[in-house]
């Protein structure tokens, strides 16, 4: 027995519009900083139904801690939003869907946020995601990611209770993204892909996601990141994005996001990065686990970027991307790297990613993973 | 073969558990007991606690009972009918899926215990490394 569980996902031209069609009263808006000096929040208010209230909270920063995350709890809770619209990319997403589960039940800590105990959400409020990015999947998925800066570790917290109700995918709001977060969250979307096609509970509605995601991502971005006003392949990537994160959200990441994790939470690099840097190399690591799934997803890259192996057309896109490949490429250095060794692998041990990987990799698998990531220079 | 549950086999599956690298590695920094509890079903007729004193990485003491409160207390438990534990052991279902589709429930820190899934993979798969009769 398993499930396959997703938003409604509004998609295409002018997906937006429909939020005017909800039975929204008031809406909690969160968004991050950058955004808020943006036009998107006010197209967003525009879109609410008439009449409707709205609180707008743009102070969210790059991958949030508790602090972050929670410093406007009390106002949310005297506002009393009946929806709740995360605006943004993940971090503003995940910020999103732990506000809702702290203004829904304020008798649960954040760490209650597990899929392992019914939580019991929505008696006061809906939930929204709008994505600015397309790589994160977050709009799709039952996962967020909280920081922990003291501890330098990110924390994966999931529910199927923090799916939210909708999903929103207007290619409006990410025609404006940075190439700098285009290509970082698209490493982002193909690791899910990838990672979610291979997983231990991978499963037919998986499977045809990650299939479909990979199609139209790899089929789109070089066109994007070339011309990134182009409306159809930036729908088409979106799209891709949450596909990915609709596949890997019912069959669980692997080894790429364990160590993605560990090397941001502790270098704050950006998440897409972090993760792209591990793929190839994890795939390599994986291949003897699942070969011929790999092959499958190798013929899906276009021909110009196709290598004999999934993880040679990953290198090859990756660079045609202009991707750092290493974390030397990130200016981290060597000394530094290799005595924060023991503390990345064992940061990376206790991410959810090592139980569903397809091949078991213990300290010394993940003390030679991060080894090889470093790269030659440096 | 030890027959399934029982005092023998508890002991058999701490013994495995003490001599598995891969369960030591994955749970070198868990500090914490825990009990299987068997619920009985159709095919089991009474319920059944397996306590396991768990020590960075090692099994320090394991005990049988039909009644809790011969057994110490501990801080996590892991539930579910005789024949899912059955089906766990023969690898039919995994640890951590047969809680999301309510085959098991588990109690304690879930803050914790998310930091040890593997652990957790590692300790179900010994099960599977006992000589088991049901």
């Amino acid at each position: 027995m398993w499930f396959f569980r997703a938003p409604t996902i509004v998609f295409g031209e002018d997906a937006l519009s429909y939020l005017s069609t909800l039975p929204i009263r008031k809406a909690l808006i969160v968004t991050d900083r950058h955004l808020r000096t943006t036009e998107l929040p006010e197209k967003v208010s525009r879109a609410l139904p008439e009449g409707a209230e709205r609180l707008v909270l743009g102070d969210v920063g790059e991958e949030p801690d508790l602090d972050e995350m929670t410093r406007h709890l009390d106002q949310i809770r005297k506002f009393e939003p009946d929806w709740i619209v995360g605006l943004g990319g993940g971090s503003s997403i995940d910020t999103a869907k732990i506000l809702f589960v702290l203004y829904e039940r304020p008798d649960l800590t954040v760490y209650d946020t597990t899929p392992l105990q019914p939580l019991g959400l929505r008696h006061k409020s809906r939930l929204v995601a709008i994505p600015t990015t397309s790589g994160t999947g977050s709009e799709c998925t039952w996962a967020a990611v909280l920081s922990e800066r003291q501890e330098k570790r990110k924390h994966e917290l999931a529910s199927p209770e923090i799916i939210p109700d909708y999903a929103i995918l207007d290619p409006e709001m990410v025609v404006g993204l940075p190439v700098e977060q285009t290509r970082n969250t698209a490493v982002d979307a193909i690791t899910h892909a990838i990672e979610g096609y291979v997983s231990t509970w991978k499963n037919p509605f998986s499977d045809a996601m990650s299939e479909k995601a990979l199609e139209l991502i790899l089929g789109n971005l070089l066109i994007v990141l070339k011309n990134p006003k182009d409306t159809a392949a930036r729908n088409a990537v979106h799209v891709g994005a949450s596909m990915a994160g609709l596949s890997f959200s019912n069959s669980q990441i692997g080894l790429a996001h364990a160590l993605g994790h560990a090397l941001g939470a502790r270098y704050k690099t950006p998440h897409g990065k972090a993760v792209g840097i591990f793929l190839p190399l994890v795939v390599e690591f994986n291949s003897s686990a699942c070969q011929d799934r790999f092959d499958r997803l190798n013929a899906l890259f276009p021909s110009p970027v196709r290598a004999g192996s999934l993880a040679g057309s990953l290198k090859k896109l990756f660079g045609a991307m202009g991707q750092d490949a290493t974390v030397a490429a990130l200016g981290v250095k060597r000394e530094e790297y290799f005595a924060a060794l023991d503390e990345l692998a064992s940061m990376a041990a206790e991410s959810t990613g090592l139980v569903t990987n397809p091949r078991d990799a213990g300290s010394a698998e993940l003390r030679e993973l991060l080894t090889q990531a470093y790269g030659e220079e440096g | 073969m030890a027959k399934f549950p029982s005092e023998e086999w508890v002991n058999a599956f701490a013994e495995k558990l003490n001599s598995n690298p891969n369960y030591e590695d994955a749970a070198r920094k868990w500090e914490g007991a825990i009990t299987f509890v068997v619920r009985k079903d159709p095919a089991y007729d009474k319920d059944a606690y397996l306590y396991l004193d768990l020590w960075h990485g090692k099994c320090r003491s394991a005990k049988f009972s039909f009644s809790p409160q011969e057994l110490p207390t501990a801080q996590y438990t892991y539930s579910g009918p005789y024949t899912n534990w059955k089906r766990l052991i023969n690898k039919e279902i995994d640890p951590i899926q047969g809680i999301l589709t309510g085959k098991f429930k588990l109690e304690g820190s879930m803050m914790t215990i998310m930091r040890f899934t593997r652990a957790a993979k590692e300790m179900v798969a010994t099960t599977s490394m006992v000589q088991t009769e049901f």
